[in-house]
């Protein structure tokens, strides 16, 4: 099974990285100096791989968010919005609160932890009193966020020097300390996914969700609080998509930036997709988007390919797997039933 | 053991060495050879999982065999699709009927065949009259123009067998005909399957009930594991007999039931009534009684109102009146884990209610457990102790004989009996006074319906008061100490076993208590 899963993993990154090939090919670009170029900005050198894991933490909690999410039922799609909210509660914080750093980090993280929380409850919260499907309205809500966040930078929180809308910067008692090229939240990301998959393969609460997430009236009828439980990973998933949102900003540029959610979010929820729901998967799959993403932006340094291509090779990669994924799965109980077709005729035992 | 079909008959169809495996590595059938003659309504009988459906698929192109060979009218055949095999005069009917309902019966028979006239427009006029001139052929009790909407099942499925006789199909192959019927239509059924052999046809019936194929069949071939054990004439032929060859073993079919004075009312029903969405009464005033140490079986046609008493029970529905209460304690409308400590619940459906089919035996094992069972966890219910999962897991299987590649193995992963080992054991081992069964043998074979039945005996020794809800009546009228019938949501008859015959019942469960 798990051999399965990794053999996935490698079809479908050789697959994708040659159709990538093809593509720059009849673009007229060449392909192997490009990968090349890639692998050296992403994980060839130690200040590379530093980058691509700081660059992989919004990656990797929001894919923990939507992976957590999906494999225990509710369909989360309000990451962005979360996010966002939760950067913003960060922002906030930093930005009216002094404390000492030990003191200061942690609470602008709950801070942020509680906005997406916040974001996300609400969504439950019309789920469980109008019956309003989750999965509209988290989407919905990612747009109100977009546009809340930007009112507030634009106006009671913006920096009155800046020329566009930003916020000023935090405390520096709020920034992330840095290992050398080692930014903190790298620690932060890897705690929440050690912290979750113990959550989620060795409480009772994690159990119900799991079983709940495979069959929920299972689940009901064997005395789980299927409606509780449901609330809760909401709310814990909206925290965790908060959480990148605050890392984002205690660990990068300190303040609240116009377009500071990019597409991480979105990222992610195609990153639990290709992980099929697992936790580590999130982990790796958030790492690899992060090598490919972060490459790219060296590769268009040196090469002429437009860092665009990283694009180009993300949405081939989640085809590839996706597709792959299922069609491994029957080839290699087509071949298993073939060899038992062959060898065994007649010899079954009757008991 | 397997005889050759006798040189007189010639076999209209051969099936020579068939293996087909199910991948990754289900060996379904195992060189199976049979032979079905011309004109003979021919048996195949065997437990769940024997390869009784999987050959017949095989033969009409539904799937497709890896080894082997098929003679047809003396040609090797392969059909790829059902299509190939009806215009070749081969056709199946299936257990689930798929008809449109809106449509009448000989729009539903001809749908597909239509005849046209010379403007390619449907000739409603031709093809009414050709459906009317089958259904007099062959002497079958059906109204061409009723809507299939309004007509039972056991028309239903006549309708059915009706689309492959227009299709001219030779020779039919039925998946369980009874298993939708009630009592009273199987004769019917009967009669006209004669009289399509005698017309010249040649009917495949699987079936597992023994009986059945004894009377209307004139060959049996029984299959084990993928596997031909014989193929003999029917007459001369004893239930007993069959059942050892299907299971291996002599099989009892007597009641092991031992009278036994019940106790005190444990689970007690008054005045419960129900009103759906569009205020259709699901339940009519139903009141009932389980005492310590009693089985009541609860007989009726489906969707006579068992799915709703039993979702009132386990608290999926809020009955509109009436209470619910078990040991003394009213639980009506309480949340269903308080429902859980006193109702073990043995649900009919394995995939949907009563496990995760994806997730591993031991995760099935420990549900509800998980809750009232405070060894399985640690820090105040928080953690779930893993290795006391383990134990209690390995203690489920050696008590109730579960056999599994292993406690991590999805539940998928096990046979159908199994599978139900696991469930019945989980809810049996919750030793709850109280346990309500829903179909719990459905789609068993002989061997794990024996096992399921001698738990409910013990359980029954041990003074739990049992509410089993069956289709089957045999299954009710062997373990059964109180038979009640619901009828649209009534109960219209509650007696003791030893006053009640299958024919009063059958009445019962057909007309309600109206006239009789």
């Amino acid at each position: 099974m798990l051999m399965q899963r990794i053999l996935n993993a490698a079809l479908g990154i050789v697959i994708a990285l040659l159709i990538g090939a093809v593509i720059m090919l009849a673009q007229g670009y060449n392909p192997l100096a490009s990968y090349m170029a890639l692998f050296e900005f992403s994980l060839g050198s130690p200040y590379a791989l530093a980058t691509t894991f700081k660059n992989a933490v919004p990656l990797v909690l929001t894919g923990l968010s939507a992976a957590i999410a999906f494999a225990s039922g509710p369909i989360n799609l309000g990451q962005p919005g979360q996010l966002l909210m939760g950067a913003l509660a960060a922002t906030v914080g930093g930005l009216y609160l002094d404390l000492p750093p030990v003191l200061l980090i942690p609470t602008l993280a709950l801070l942020a932890m509680l906005g997406g929380a916040l974001w996300a409850g609400l969504a439950a919260l019309l789920r469980q009193a109008f019956g309003m499907s989750e999965f509209i309205v988290t989407l919905m809500l990612n747009i109100v966020a977009d546009y809340f966040t930007l009112w507030a930078i634009t106006y009671p929180f913006k920096d009155a020097t800046a020329y566009s809308p930003m916020t000023p910067a935090i405390a520096r008692n709020a920034w992330l300390p840095e290992f050398g090229d080692w930014n903190s939240a790298v620690l932060w990301m890897l705690a929440a996914v050690v912290l979750m998959w113990f959550v989620f393969k060795r409480t009772r609460p994690g159990y119900e969700w799991r079983i709940g997430g495979q069959n929920s009236l299972f689940a009901r009828l064997g005395g789980c609080p299927v409606d509780r439980n449901f609330v809760t990973v909401m709310l814990l998933t909206g925290a965790l998509a908060g959480l990148a949102g605050g890392l984002l900003i205690m660990g990068g540029p300190h303040r609240f930036l116009r377009g500071l959610g990019a597409n991480y979010a979105w990222d992610g929820v195609m990153i639990a997709i290709v992980a099929n729901n697992s936790l580590p998967g999130a982990l790796f799959y958030g790492l690899f988007f992060s090598a490919i993403q972060t490459g790219a932006l060296g590769m268009e340094l040196i090469t002429n390919v437009p860092s665009e291509i990283a694009l180009v090779l993300q949405g081939v990669l989640v085809l590839v797997i996706v597709a792959s994924r299922e069609a491994l799965h029957q080839l290699a109980d087509r071949l298993a039933a073939r060899r038992r077709a062959q060898t065994s005729i007649g010899r079954s035992e009757l008991t | 053991m397997a005889t050759r079909p006798s040189p007189l008959t010639p076999a209209l169809i051969d099936m020579r060495g068939v293996v087909k495996v199910y991948p990754p590595n289900v060996l379904a059938l195992d060189d199976v050879t049979v032979s079905f003659a011309d004109g003979e309504i021919h048996a195949l009988v065997g437990e769940n999982g024997a390869g009784k459906s999987t050959l017949m698929k095989v033969l009409y192109g539904l799937i497709h065999h890896d080894r082997g060979e098929i003679i047809y009218q003396g040609r090797s055949v392969r059909f790829r699709s059902p299509g190939e095999a009806i215009a070749a005069g081969i056709g199946m009917v299936h257990q689930e009927i798929v008809l449109v309902n809106e449509y009448t019966v000989w729009e539903n028979i001809v749908l597909g065949a239509e005849p046209v006239d010379w403007l390619g427009r449907i000739d409603r006029k031709r093809a009414r009259q050709s459906v009317q001139a089958i259904i007099d052929r062959f002497h079958f009790a059906l109204d061409p123009d009723a809507q299939v909407a309004d007509i039972s099942v056991a028309a239903r499925q006549k309708v059915e067998i009706l689309k492959l006789l227009y299709r001219d199909v030779s020779v039919l192959i039925l998946d369980e005909p009874t298993a939708v019927l009630t009592p009273q239509e199987i004769p019917q059924l009967f009669a006209e399957l004669r009289e399509l052999r005698n017309e010249g046809h040649t009917i495949i019936f699987i079936s597992h009930r023994l009986e059945e194929v004894l009377e209307l069949s004139d060959r049996v071939t029984v299959l084990r594991k993928g596997r031909v054990v014989a193929t003999q004439s029917a007459a001369g032929t004893t239930r007993a007999e069959l059942a050892a060859l299907m299971v291996g073993r002599e099989v009892l079919f007597t009641s092991r039931r031992t009278p036994q004075p019940p106790g005190d009312v444990i689970f007690a029903i008054d005045g419960l009534r129900y009103e759906d969405a569009h205020g259709r009464v699901r339940l009519k005033d139903v009141s009932l009684r389980v005492r310590a140490g009693e089985l009541v079986g609860i007989a009726g046609v489906e969707g006579n109102g068992q799915l709703e008493l039993v979702n009132a029970i386990t608290g999926l529905l809020r009955p509109t009146a009436g209470t619910i209460r078990v040991g003394g304690e009213e639980i009506t409308h309480a949340p269903i884990l308080v429902r859980r400590r006193a109702i073990a619940y043995v649900p009919q459906d394995r995939g949907r209610m009563g496990g995760s089919l994806p997730a591993s035996v031991t995760e099935n094992a420990i549900m509800t457990h998980h809750r009232l069972n405070r060894d399985l966890t640690r820090w105040r219910g928080l953690l779930l102790d893993g290795g006391a999962a383990q134990r209690f897991t390995d203690q489920l299987a050696a008590t109730f004989n579960v056999v599994m590649p292993g406690r991590s193995a999805p539940l998928r992963a096990l046979s159908g009996g199994n599978q139900q080992k696991v469930i019945l054991g989980r809810e049996l081992l919750l030793d709850s006074p109280f346990i309500l069964l829903d179909q719990p043998t459905r789609g068993l074979d002989v061997g794990s319906i024996e096992y399921v039945h001698d738990q409910m005996l013990a359980m029954r020794r041990a003074g739990r008061a049992l509410l089993l809800i069956s289709a089957n009546l045999e299954e009710i009228f062997l373990l059964a100490d109180r038979i009640v019938v619901l009828h649209r949501g009534a109960v219209v008859a509650d007696v003791p076993v030893e006053e009640a015959t299958v024919e009063l019942v059958g009445r019962y469960m057909l007309e309600g208590n109206e006239e009789r």
